[in-house]
């Protein structure tokens, strides 16, 4: 794990912890370990994500008031854990993320060695 | 599960106690736990399952905006680089565990001799050796004393596990945790029957006498079988409390002298412990010099002799009193 672990850079992808973690509350409200289970799922085992990584996320997010938290009985067991739910403002941010991140990768995409970005995008980049 | 408990207190330990960094505390022990016992589930051992938590866990840093501790996480570092407040390594854990019960054997033995040097004049005066019992007296309460110097000997060297120069890391608490376990059930009986043979010291004397009395020498056999009795009794409560009473002090070295006191609101163990780890530290000695005073002043050594038995019983009360208060707290 510690490998994978290794491949993503920790500064890279700091700036959208927020946005994976609203993904998965836009779909349906959940707690902290049922998260971080759905990140590591999601991106096949390629990014795990710290526990304190994770709760300074909810902490900040919380504050900024994109998500909401609640005590519920979850599973069988009905132990009780903080459940945490995406509000409008979290919405409105996720999209604004999403769009950045479209920005973001578009740029980067250029710089990158042996892709093929310019050669397809080439005459678009032009009209300046 | 224990050892994800004590990381995350060690992890925490300089942290101030706010109600924000409580939260936080829970919120990732629970994060902590569900993952460890869905490592569990799926057939991982133990150590393994503990291994992947602590390492996905991350460190303080990424916690310290959201919880408002950049200052103390900050110190932390700092101090940590220039006065490492360094981790016990587990052979230094041993030792001072061997010292510890170096210790409780010398102090258990001193006071155990100290009890018995009463039977030397109610042993030889029936000889009409005065002298003599009151010599062996003498040279047994002398031996008792050594023991309670000896015993101090080496507790200089060894201070500074408890002052909080140092704390226990994750293998080094898990260690420590083990012993105590290891330790828990013959302490339990130890205890249990110092505090039988004491209370039941005069059990002999009763039943002898039930066959009907004895004169001169077999009376004396009597009394000293109650001596017999109450220096085995307390032997074994001194012992026994002063071995589990260290291994306790080394689990709380984690929690020792903090930042966090400042911030404290509500009492928390270290707010207390100075108070009676202090008048502990004074109990023995002070006995000691009552015993020593009252009976060079009276002379009545058959009598004095009965501070020993009380002062044991009393002190091991005061520990587990002590001892309960601490883990309703933890």
């Amino acid at each position: 794990m510690a490998e994978m672990n290794a491949g993503i850079s920790s500064d890279v992808i700091r700036g959208y912890n927020d946005t994976m973690i609203l993904y998965i509350l836009k779909q349906e409200p959940s707690y902290g370990y049922e998260i971080s289970k759905r990140i590591r799922s999601i991106s096949e085992d390629k990014y795990i994500i710290k526990e304190t990584t994770l709760y300074s996320a909810f902490s900040r997010m919380e504050k900024n008031g994109y998500i909401e938290s609640y005590e519920a009985a979850g599973d069988v067991n009905g132990k009780k854990r903080t459940y945490y739910r995406i509000s409008e403002a979290g919405l409105a941010y996720y999209r604004e993320k999403c769009n950045e991140w479209e920005l973001t990768k578009d740029v980067i995409q250029r710089f990158i060695d042996g892709s093929s970005y310019l050669t397809m995008k080439g005459d678009t980049n032009g009209n300046d | 599960m224990e050892t994800i408990k004590n990381y995350l207190e060690a992890m925490f330990a300089n942290m101030p106690r706010t109600a924000d960094v409580e939260k936080a505390k829970r919120e990732l022990l629970q994060m902590m736990e569900d993952k460890y016992n869905e490592l569990i589930a799926e057939g991982k051992t133990e150590n393994e399952a503990v291994g992947t938590v602590i390492s996905e866990f991350g460190n303080l840093d990424e916690l310290a905006d959201a919880l408002g501790i950049e200052k103390e996480v900050k110190q932390e570092k700092e101090e940590s680089e220039s006065n490492p407040r360094r981790a016990l390594v587990l052979e230094e854990i041993r030792d001072y565990l061997q010292f510890s019960s170096v210790r409780a054997l010398c102090i258990a033995l001193g006071v155990a001799l100290c009890i018995i040097s009463v039977t030397g004049p109610i042993l030889f005066n029936v000889l009409h050796l005065a002298g003599v019992g009151v010599l062996v007296m003498l040279l047994l309460v002398a031996a008792g004393v050594l023991l309670f110097v000896f015993s101090g000997v080496n507790s200089k060297k060894w201070s500074y596990v408890t002052k909080g120069d140092c704390f226990l890391d994750y293998a080094g608490s898990n260690y420590t945790m083990e012993e105590k376990t290891r330790y828990r059930s013959s302490f339990a009986s130890r205890l249990t029957l110092g505090i039988i043979l004491c209370a039941l010291c005069w059990l002999p004397i009763v039943i002898v006498d039930s066959f009907g009395s004895l004169a001169g020498f077999g009376e004396v056999l009597q009394i000293i079988m109650l001596f017999m009795f109450l220096a085995a009794g307390v032997f074994l409560i001194i012992h026994s409390s002063m071995i589990m009473g260290s291994i306790n002090d080394l689990l709380k070295i984690n929690e020792g002298p903090t930042m966090s006191s400042s911030y404290t609101e509500k009492a928390y163990e270290h707010y207390e412990n100075p108070k009676v780890d202090g008048a502990l530290s004074v109990y023995w000695p002070t006995v000691r010099s009552i015993y020593l005073i009252w009976s060079c002043l009276t002379f009545a050594w058959w009598k004095t002799w009965i501070i020993w038995p009380i002062a044991g019983i009393l002190y091991a009360i005061i520990k587990s009193v002590f001892k309960t208060g601490n883990n309703g707290q933890a």
